[in-house]
């Protein structure tokens, strides 16, 4: 990557990684309890 | 399909030619055909590998999927965002840096030239037959939905995109995908809007998922534990999803050229980055919604009738065969529970009925043995078509989507969901087209030839080989008829035979520094053998492993075979080449 390049958005890019992280565990806790509601 | 169908879908066609063929103007040698000169921007990356993932069978499948099983099937999508993470740490740096055209010349860089081209060719045999079935999957289901004729539904479900693929190469083929994914996009959502919209009256949107949800369709999260334990035949729940999905995620973005192939024409590392991140996010959430739209049809066909078998045309052979009289009977009992059903669901929905809390229970009690009673014909149909006199097919769970578009939408909506299966499936084989194509000439045409080629000559090559490519998966799809329905899981099986062991070997180049080129191939050879081998006995009804726990097996298998066998081949010989830092 050339030093010129910046992370779009944050920082760097393990925020990125974070954040699809952070995502995909909400979905599955609100996967969860969409399962419970409806069941 | 009436006049209105056959123009939406003609028109819808033509345009996505028209289109590809616009957009096909680039440089005539290797960079601007496989690479596009490496000038893609991130959004146009992450709708390339999103249309190369989502093939027909994805828009056919999932629905129906949803609308037997529930909606679990998303878990097996949960392991894929982390396995973009991992992507970008590790693969994404190496191929940019390198400047490779496949992923696999990254591996004679990294071991020798043998596993190099042994990985290749694993590519171009398990991405070659999966494409030729991708082909005849959708062209079995739309032929014998639509009366077509199989062989030219074949032809024209992997014909009309080699037009543009060929001439504009991976330009064409990621330009393309932008335009068939937005049409894919607006017709699953205006099917889904139309599914809510056929409910009765005083049935709402929630009304049909608490439906759904009665029915236990929406069991989106299933942990895979039994009484027994943990079942691990289970294909669907969160460990499988997670563990298995992962590897199969790595080893297809990080290893399967038709998916490398796009995010390494992106502008720059940062770009190819955040198309791949983009995707982690989005994926789940979009197969959740074309799962629901499976839940939405299975709860209108509660409130109306739904057909004891999905697919005519099997019923039709039934009707032929030593079955027909019995046929006739069953048939007829079943309409008959269908409007009792159909009568005990709308008292359920009674605002009256549910607050009379004896009577409510009783409804349900009376619907769950006429559910019972249902199961029981559906069951009866299969086995006559298990007959071996018979030889029908007993899965219709692909039909299950297409036959409620047939039936219930508008003139003209038929057409565009007909064209969004034909889409759905150009956008993979196009690229999987394209990557055949790469692959060919790269890792073996090029490196094999002592003839110093042009680089005209070099970019004519890539098309005819694309040609070529394309006129062999028809042909396997041609053959693949005869397999009937089960082929759309011998891809999901195909892939998962071939992937762990080429995931391990890409692990090994990245992860174990010390390996060395022979260690790796005779070890991915062993473990390729026993994927083989565990299937084999799979099938025989020996062994008891779901697909996709094969995945795992191939890629933990190659990186501990390869560590042990390592000492013993390598002692004092030079060991790996570095990677680039």
């Amino acid at each position: 990557m050339s030093a010129d390049e910046k992370t779009p958005l944050f920082k760097n890019w393990n925020y990125w990684y974070i954040l699809v992280i952070a995502f995909l565990i909400v979905l599955v806790i609100s996967f969860y309890f969409f399962t419970k509601h409806f069941s | 399909m009436s006049t209105a169908d056959w123009i939406v879908l003609i028109v819808t066609l033509l345009c996505v030619i028209i289109y590809g063929l616009y957009k096909s103007r680039s440089e005539k040698n290797l960079d601007g055909y496989f690479l596009c000169e490496r000038s893609v921007p991130w959004y146009i990356v992450l709708l390339s590998i999103m249309g190369t993932q989502a093939s027909a069978v994805t828009f056919l499948s999932a629905p129906g999927q949803a609308y037997t099983d529930g909606m679990r099937f998303v878990q097996y999508y949960f392991g894929l965002p982390l396995a973009m993470v991992v992507l970008c740490i590790t693969f994404v740096p190496v191929f940019h840096k390198l400047k490779i055209y496949t992923a696999y010349e990254f591996l004679e860089k990294r071991f020798d030239l043998k596993t190099r081209t042994l990985t290749s060719f694993l590519f171009l045999v398990q991405r070659g037959l999966s494409t030729g079935i991708s082909i005849s999957a959708p062209s079995i289901i739309l032929s014998s939905l639509l009366g077509w004729d199989i062989f030219y539904t074949n032809i024209f479900m992997g014909g009309l995109l080699i037009i543009y693929t060929v001439t504009g190469g991976a330009k064409a083929v990621a330009y393309t995908q932008q335009l068939q994914l937005i049409i894919i996009f607006s017709g699953m959502i205006i099917a889904g809007y139309m599914v809510v919209h056929l409910l009765p009256a005083h049935v709402g949107f929630f009304d049909a998922l608490h439906v759904g949800g009665k029915a236990g369709k929406l069991n989106v999260i299933t942990t895979g534990f039994t009484k027994k334990g943990f079942n691990w035949n289970d294909r669907y729940n969160l460990l499988s999803g997670v563990i298995g999905g992962f590897f199969l995620a790595l080893s297809y973005f990080g290893t399967d050229q038709s998916q490398v192939g796009r995010y390494i024409t992106a502008k720059s590392e940062n770009e190819s980055k955040l198309g791949l991140l983009m995707n982690g996010l989005v994926k789940v959430p979009m197969q959740f919604l074309i799962l629901l739209v499976g839940v939405l049809v299975f709860a209108f066909y509660q409130f109306t009738n739904e057909p004891v078998f999905f697919n005519q045309s099997q019923l039709n052979v039934l009707a032929k065969s030593k079955y027909k009289d019995s046929l006739i009977v069953l048939q007829k009992e079943y309409n008959e529970t269908e409007a009792k059903k159909i009568q005990q669901v709308n008292l359920l929905a009674d605002k009256q009925v549910q607050k009379d809390v004896p009577a409510y229970i009783q409804t349900q009690l009376e619907l769950k043995a006429i559910e019972d009673k249902k199961a029981k014909y559906r069951h009866t149909i299969k086995r006559w078509l298990d007959d071996k006199d018979v030889k029908g097919e007993s899965n219709d769970t692909n039909y299950i989507f297409l036959r409620f578009v047939v039936d219930y939408l508008p003139k003209g909506l038929v057409g565009l969901l007909i064209a969004v299966i034909f889409l759905a499936a150009w956008s993979s084989i196009a690229a999987a087209l394209n990557s055949l194509s790469a692959a060919t000439i790269i890792d073996f045409h090029k490196r094999f030839s002592k003839k110093e080629l042009s680089e005209k000559k070099e970019y004519d090559l890539s098309r005819w080989y694309t040609l070529l490519w394309g006129i062999f998966c028809i042909v396997v799809a041609q053959l693949a008829y005869n397999i009937g329905n089960s082929l759309i899981e011998a891809v999901n099986v195909l892939g998962s035979l071939f992937y762990g062991v080429i995931l391990g070997i890409f692990l090994v180049a990245f992860y174990m520094k010390k390996i060395s080129g022979n260690a790796v191939f005779c070890s991915a050879v062993i473990i390729e053998a026993l994927v083989i081998t565990i299937h084999v006995l799979n099938q025989k009804g020996i062994m008891n492993l779901s697909f996709l726990w094969l995945n795992a097996v191939g890629a933990i298998g190659v990186i501990i075979l390869s560590a042990l066998v390592n000492p013993l081949i390598n002692n004092n010989k030079k060991v790996g080449n570095k990677l680039p830092t």
